[in-house]
């Protein structure tokens, strides 16, 4: 019965201090969630005006890691699986990719939280493991 | 410690005589394989095919194994009763567990490296280039299969290897979804579903093949804080694990 | 002074029937205790308590209550498990490792320093010299109580507690069992040791405690169980002739000694008769199956 209450209670601290603020699209700022381009090609922002509808870059919408705007480079139409849709280098935002950028990798702004929550775990383990010690021993 | 670690190896040993071990590490090798073997299916980069799906098949592996590993250790040790004499002599219950633990965690690494290796291999002999995160990568994936060892333990406590396998996959599948998307599946219960999501580690943490297939760079913190999140989850699933285990009786 | 190797007072355990609705008494307030060097024999039909019992003692399951100490220290304890010795019923121990691995791993994880000579001596005392390399896959169930057995005898414990140690084993392992059981209480342990077979409590044990339906029924030295108090055996002698016997209630014992001195008999000897176990063990437990 005692240890019951005592997981109870882990769960109840767990739940109060590891928020669900992982979930990036709910809390993430502005600023990452930017302006993701839609479908519409005549909405994108073509640098360089030469290049063909499949083939343009977009400006990096955003500073995460690993997204650092690059030259893009010529790529085979005809390789893509429905060749009609452009394509941008990798780590950019492209149409319909925010998914892509809305993994805990690329949300720096939450890894503090993956820090916080790793040590309130392991204050937890510590808790549960003595709890449960003394009551086996004063038993 | 020294206790721990021979019933570790003793633990080891025991599985690697099994059948079980050698079954699942076949069927990941021979998937990988098959990958490797399959044309790209008109995706521009074949290397970033392979990578993505070879990649997935070890995180799923790394599920397949925890299940296959450790869902019966207990169970079959309490069943034969061979959990009695070592219990009640030589092992404490944390000993017991944490030995148990220790030897099937050691062979899921070592079955992950050889799929690591193996995915690798796969990449070069199609002429492709091996990121230089694989291997952290494959890290994180071993991190994720031993939160799920523990989580296997913890079930192993309370119920039959038969209900240990889908729980174990259950929590793995609602563990990966976004809190929007956990409460997609019950959407009359919002608050119910925010709560419920609450106690469910996030192991989208441990994911990052999608990046490492389109080749973006991947800071080493994130790699140290969420092998630490892992870490620190896994240790958390064993204490309790070994609280329910403590209060039990061994009839 | 230190305290007693086992004490087990007002021991009671309980287990919940399905859905936790009622539950019925496995052990039912029963109190004893061993002291050093003694072997107390464990007796009672099935289903009387007595694995409960032991499980309670190592630690396995938690009394609902009441209290078993070991040298006054909680059976779970690190300190008391260093100094015990473990047999169980029925030993089914992981099968695919060889004796010799076993008592490698189990000296490990005990941290005794033992060598391999004295690890092959032990399987020797108990009758694997040969098998030490033969995975237990293919032992019989004697073999396998052999393994037990040396495991038991590893860290030359203080205190041996055997469940049921002999079953499946032949009238001559039996023997040897028994042998080494005797050795070690020379040795000075104490043995803790339920068995089924009353001839085998006969033989080795001090003292006995009977439980039927989870309680205590019998405890006593097994000379003072087994002599009756209430029958005599007179033996006389008639002249010259071979001593004769006469089996007499205690109530009539004075008057049928006068009436054989009034006949001119001598008597010489009048002792209480003396039930085997096994009629103490059937009274006892009111004629319950063993």
């Amino acid at each position: 019965m005692k240890l019951t209450v005592v997981i109870l209670i882990s769960a109840v601290l767990l739940s109060l201090a590891c928020k669900a603020d992982y979930d990036i699209e709910e809390v993430a700022p502005p600023e990452h969630l930017g302006t993701d381009h839609h479908d519409e090609l005549d909405e994108c922002e073509h640098e360089d005006a030469e290049h063909v509808e499949s083939d343009h870059e977009h400006e990096a919408e955003t500073a995460e890691p690993g997204s650092v705007h690059e030259e893009s480079h010529e790529i085979d139409v005809s390789e893509i699986s429905g060749s009609n849709r452009h394509v941008h280098d990798a780590g950019q935002r492209n149409h319909g990719t925010g998914w892509f950028f809305n993994q805990p990798w690329a949300a720096s702004f939450i890894w503090g939280k993956m820090l916080r929550d790793s040590l309130i775990l392991l204050v937890l383990a510590a808790v549960i493991l003595f709890v449960s010690g003394y009551r086996r021993k004063h038993q | 410690m020294k206790p721990v670690m021979t019933f570790a190896l003793m633990t080891l040993r025991n599985l690697l005589r099994r059948r079980t071990i050698w079954g699942i590490s076949i069927v990941i090798l021979i998937a990988l394989f098959g990958i490797g073997q399959i044309p790209g299916f008109g995706v521009s980069n074949e290397g970033r095919f392979i990578l993505d799906f070879g990649l997935f098949g070890l995180e799923i592996g790394a599920l397949l194994l925890a299940i296959g590993l450790a869902s019966n250790i207990y169970p079959r040790d309490r069943e034969q009763k061979t959990v009695m004499p070592i219990i009640a002599v030589p092992l404490s219950r944390s000993q017991y567990l944490m030995g148990r633990f220790v030897g099937a965690a050691i062979v899921e690494a070592a079955a992950m490296l050889v799929g690591c290796i193996g995915l690798m291999i796969i990449l070069i002999m199609n002429g492709h280039a091996v990121p230089a995160d694989m291997l952290p990568a494959t890290g994180l994936l071993l991190v994720e299969g031993w939160f799920l060892l523990a989580v296997v333990f913890f079930f192993s406590f309370w119920t039959s290897p038969p209900l240990n396998a889908p729980l174990t996959t259950l929590l793995f599948i609602v563990s990966q979804m976004s809190v929007s998307g956990f409460i997609k599946l019950f959407p009359q219960a919002p608050g119910l579903m925010r709560t419920l999501r609450l106690f469910l580690p996030h192991m989208d943490v441990f994911h990052i093949k999608d990046p490492i297939a389109h080749g973006m760079d991947i800071p080493g913190l994130y790699f140290f804080l969420a092998a630490l999140y892992g870490l620190a989850y896994m240790a958390f699933m064993l204490s309790v694990a070994l609280a329910v285990f403590r209060s039990r009786d061994l009839k | 002074m230190e305290k007693f190797p086992l004490q087990v007072n007002e021991l009671e355990k309980s287990f919940r029937k399905k859905l936790g609705l009622s539950s019925f008494k496995a052990v039912d307030s029963i109190s004893f205790q061993l002291s050093h060097g003694e072997i107390l024999g464990f007796l009672g039909p099935n289903g009387a308590g007595k694995t409960t019992t032991i499980k309670c003692i190592l630690g396995l399951l938690k009394p609902s209550n009441g209290k078993v100490t070991l040298w006054g220290l909680h059976p779970a304890s690190l300190q008391v498990r260093k100094r015990i010795g473990y047999v169980p019923e029925n030993p089914d121990y992981d099968d695919t490792f060889t004796p010799l691995e076993f008592m490698q791993m189990f000296s490990s994880m005990r941290r005794l320093d033992m060598s391999r000579e004295r690890m092959l001596a032990i399987l020797d005392r108990v009758g694997l010299a040969k098998w030490e390399n033969v995975r237990i896959r293919s032992f019989s169930k004697g073999m396998r109580q052999r393994v037990s057995l040396a495991l038991a005898l590893q860290s030359e414990p203080e205190l041996l507690i055997m469940d049921e140690p002999t079953v499946g084993l032949d009238p001559a392992a039996r023997k040897e069992f028994r042998d080494i059981i005797l050795a070690e209480r020379q040795r000075g342990a104490s043995v803790f040791f339920s068995s089924h077979l009353l001839s085998e409590v006969e033989t080795i044990c001090d003292r006995a405690v009977i439980l039927s339906k989870g309680k205590k029924v019998v405890e006593g030295r097994l000379d003072d169980l087994m002599r009756t108090e209430d029958h005599y055996r007179i033996i006389y002698r008639v002249s010259d002739d071979e001593p004769e016997e006469l089996e007499v209630e205690a109530a009539g014992l004075q008057k049928s000694i006068d009436d054989l001195r009034g006949q001119g008999y001598s008597i010489i000897s009048v002792n209480p008769l003396y039930r085997s176990l096994e009629e103490v063990f059937l009274s006892a437990t009111g004629g319950g199956g063993i």
